[in-house]
């Protein structure tokens, strides 16, 4: 049961509304170069504070998902001051990227000493030990891609982590931590599927995003 | 006794070797041979038992086949002797244990498990790990796991020398290799980053210490083979298996036996089960009906179709007294239940009121009643807090001390002149609710589970430790059931009358391993509760006996409840006969008291 798609003619749609979606899905990912050339079709006006602030982010970003963890976390101090020291679970994880990219590179010693220097004092908060059991366990052996949790290992992992950065310092700045193309996806779909369940055995089938837009 | 031409005295073996026949030297006589006088005995199973011991083992090995069976149970000859020399090993007669391997010719370990033992208390780690593979387990996981252990232990002595990296070392080349455990490798590899980490954070103590060597050699003797590596104390476990069954098989067993001699079986005589009376108590005036001992074994309380009940206190000679007289009642009291902590009972007339009463003072200190209905059984909840009662409208109800109705258990879940018992546990409440059936009531879930018998039941009891269940029936049996789990029957008891009225059995004795019923023959019956048999009936009362309690403080100590209003206690048959019919010399100590409110 989907709605009679002459339903949607009747919704005036503002340009610049979607405009400014698109611009702030594009700031939120650091795409800088079509920031510029969006702003230069659309006559969009975005505060230059914002680029600056938007630049800043892709360097720690990029420095993240590298695996180059400490140029992040100074970055990041200078641009979000205490950001990191409120939040700590994101501080752990981004010392561990660091203490990976020790082990990717064979270097066990270095890392022990990193792990008993930098990551020992999160092993006094409960919640953290799990973690950093996690991230020690890498160094049992020789071949860390065999092990149990090879997954650290790999990009995925160092992409998360980035992505819990890029969140945390936009709420910094008090704005808004999903971009407004991603928050209306994620509300299409659960209205849909909301609707859905009240229906119970009388929907066709589960809600699927990719479906409506092919439609 | 080791003496240097090497000869061996193990006494008291004697019987087992010669095919059973019993030994009856006094230990004084210690039998001392040596090797050099043998007397090239056969197999040693049809040799008279006054041989001379220490020759006739001494025997060397290359003539016999490692299948030499001793006695006639099939026990083979060769692990014999290596049970006997690790039990010398354990008593630390080393000396003599290793002389007997070297006279009977039968190594207690072989040798690669001798070298293995060694190097694992000298910490030769990997010595031990390539033994280990040389020692002839052919299971690959036990030798992983028994890999992992040692090498955990050398990672925990690396640690404890503050040897970090070399620790380390071991993790990654040595542990992790194994692939198995990963849990615990993920833990170890925690440990590496702090000491702080090895400590319980809560009571400070060292978490990962290793352990002691001949701990870890423990470990790994409970992983092999038991024929590789002989269980410590063996021989003491089969002597101790030994000792239990003799317990179990004796008929009488009611008495902590402080002695217990390996040289004879266990056998208790008739002499441990009351079977004397030693009391009449005839304070009642009318028919006795129910009586229990409280938990502490210090009072009695017993209940008439006279309306009152009577508080006994039990003096230190175990001599019966009359404590209080609890007048009150208007009906005939018709159960009793005493306090968990002994201080109050409460006692319910038929079909009328459950009072509370003080035990020290005999004052009534609360009715419990329903309105119009009357109440027809009564109990305490575990923890003293509230009663509960069983109603003539086949409810349970429970109040709280002070008579506030708490819960109302509504539907046919007792019928009248019920039982009515909770679990010491708290978790069930066990009733009769139909002739054939007993309800189990699981407090928190409320769900029911149900024993269904085929004859109508007439009161049942539990057991201390909450397993068991004795029905007595009406075609004169008692039924044993297990209520731990799965309901089953277990035993079956036979040989007491019962016709028209209530008939109460109790378990009893030591560890309750007796079961005891009143009869209508006026006869008190026991069983070994074990075997089934019946051991006892003991003669005496001159009406039916409605009620037995044994005394849970002291085994040999058994109270009956007759028609013939009195009380019997019963105790064990003395030498001399110290028998007290006079009903008067009972009560001499005993204080006439008469409480409760009388209306």
């Amino acid at each position: 049961m989907d709605a009679d798609p002459r339903q949607y003619e009747h919704i005036k749609i503002n340009g610049k509304d979607s405009h400014n979606i698109i611009l702030s899905y594009l700031i939120h990912g650091c795409f800088k170069d079509t920031v510029e050339s969006l702003v230069a079709s659309t006559g969009l006006k975005v505060p230059a504070a914002q680029l600056e602030d938007m630049e800043k982010r892709k360097r720690i970003l990029h420095f993240a998902i590298n695996g180059n963890a400490l140029d992040a976390i100074q970055l990041t101090e200078q641009l979000s001051p205490d950001l990191l020291e409120n939040n700590k679970g994101l501080l752990l994880d981004l010392l561990s990227l660091h203490f990976i990219e020790l082990i990717s590179s064979k270097k066990c010693t270095e890392a022990l000493e990193f792990a008993q220097v930098k990551l020992t004092p999160f092993g006094k908060v409960q919640k953290y030990v799990e973690k950093l059991e996690d991230f020690m366990a890498l160094l049992a052996y020789e071949e860390p891609e065999k092990s149990p949790m090879f997954h650290l290992l790999s990009l995925e992992y160092r992409q998360h982590v980035a992505d819990d950065l890029n969140k945390a310092i936009l709420a910094h700045a008090c704005t808004p931590s999903y971009s407004g193309l991603e928050r209306i996806i994620q509300q299409a779909t659960v209205v849909r599927q909301c609707l859905t369940e009240e229906l119970g055995k009388d929907a066709l089938s589960p809600f699927s995003f990719k479906d409506f837009l092919k439609s | 006794m080791l003496h240097k031409d090497l000869s061996v005295i193990i006494y008291g073996l004697n019987a087992h070797f010669m095919g059973g026949v019993e030994d009856n030297e006094p230990p004084s006589k210690r039998v001392k041979a040596s090797s050099r006088e043998l007397k090239g005995v056969s197999n040693g199973l049809k040799e008279p038992a006054t041989y001379s011991f220490g020759a006739s083992m001494a025997r060397p090995l290359a003539a016999q086949g490692d299948n030499e069976i001793i006695g006639s149970k099939g026990i083979k000859k060769v692990e014999f002797v290596r049970i006997i020399a690790e039990a010398l090993y354990s008593l630390g007669y080393s000396k003599t244990g290793a002389c007997l391997e070297e006279e009977s010719g039968i190594p207690f370990h072989s040798p690669t498990v001798s070298i293995f033992i060694q190097q694992i208390l000298d910490g030769n780690w990997d010595g031990s790990i390539a033994s280990l593979h040389k020692i002839g387990i052919r299971d690959e996981s036990i030798i992983k796991s028994a890999s992992f252990i040692i090498l955990q232990q050398k990672f925990f002595e690396l640690l404890d020398r503050e040897k970090l990296m070399e620790a380390l070392k071991t993790l990654r080349t040595e542990i992790s290799p194994l692939s198995i455990n990963s849990n615990r490798v993920r833990e170890l590899s925690f440990f590496i980053l702090s000491p702080e980490f090895r400590i319980n954070g809560v009571s400070g103590q060292q978490l990962v210490k290793p352990k002691a060597r001949s701990e870890l050699l423990e470990e790994l003797q409970k992983l092999f083979p038991p024929t590789l590596m002989i269980p410590d104390r063996r021989l003491l476990q089969l002597v101790e298996q030994a000792l239990d069954l003799q317990r179990e098989a004796c008929l009488f067993h009611n008495s902590d036996v402080g002695e217990t001699s390996l040289f004879t079986d266990h056998h208790c005589g008739r002499d441990q089960i009351p079977s004397q009376t030693v009391q009449i108590l005839q304070d009642h005036q009318d028919e006795v009906w129910y009586l229990q001992f409280s938990q502490n074994g210090k009072y009695l309380a017993s209940s008439s179709s006279d309306n009152s009940a009577i508080i006994w206190e039990v003096g230190l000679d175990c001599e019966v007294s009359l404590k209080h007289r609890l007048i009150g009642h208007q009906k005939p009291v018709s159960s009793i239940s005493w306090s968990p902590d002994d201080d109050q009972i409460l006692t319910c007339g038929m079909e009328e009121v459950v009072r509370r009463w003080d035990v020290t003072s005999g004052e009534c200190l609360h009715v419990y009643e329903k309105g119009l209905l009357g109440l027809i059984s009564c109990s305490w909840s575990p923890d003293g807090k509230y009663v509960f009662s069983g109603l003539t409208d086949k409810s349970i109800i429970m109040w709280d001390l002070d008579g506030k109705e708490m819960e109302c258990i509504k539907g046919q879940k007792t019928i009248r002149n019920s039982d009515l018992q909770i679990t010491t546990d708290g978790k069930l409440i066990i009733t009769i609710c139909k002739e054939t059936m007993i309800l189990l009531i699981d407090r928190e879930s409320r769900s029911e589970r149900c024993i269904e018998e085929e004859q109508m039941i007439v009161s049942f009891t539990l057991s201390r430790d909450n397993k068991y269940l004795l029905v007595s029936l009406v075609n004169e049996e008692l039924h044993l059931w297990s209520i731990e789990g799965h309901i089953r029957l277990v035993a079956k008891y036979k040989g007491h009358k019962r016709s028209r009225f209530i008939v109460r059995a109790c378990f009893g004795g030591l560890e309750q391993a007796f079961i005891a019923s009143g009869s209508e023959d006026s006869q008190v019956y026991i069983w070994h509760r074990g075997s089934g048999e019946l051991i006892e009936t003991l003669e005496g009362h001159s009406g039916a006996v409605n009620c037995i309690s044994w005394n849970p403080a002291n085994p040999h100590m058994l109270a009956s409840a007759s028609d013939d209003r009195t009380i019997r206690i019963w105790g064990l048959k003395q030498l001399h006969s110290k028998q007290k019919d006079n009903g008067k010399s009972a009560s001499n100590n005993g204080i006439h008291y008469c409480n409760g409110a009388s209306i």
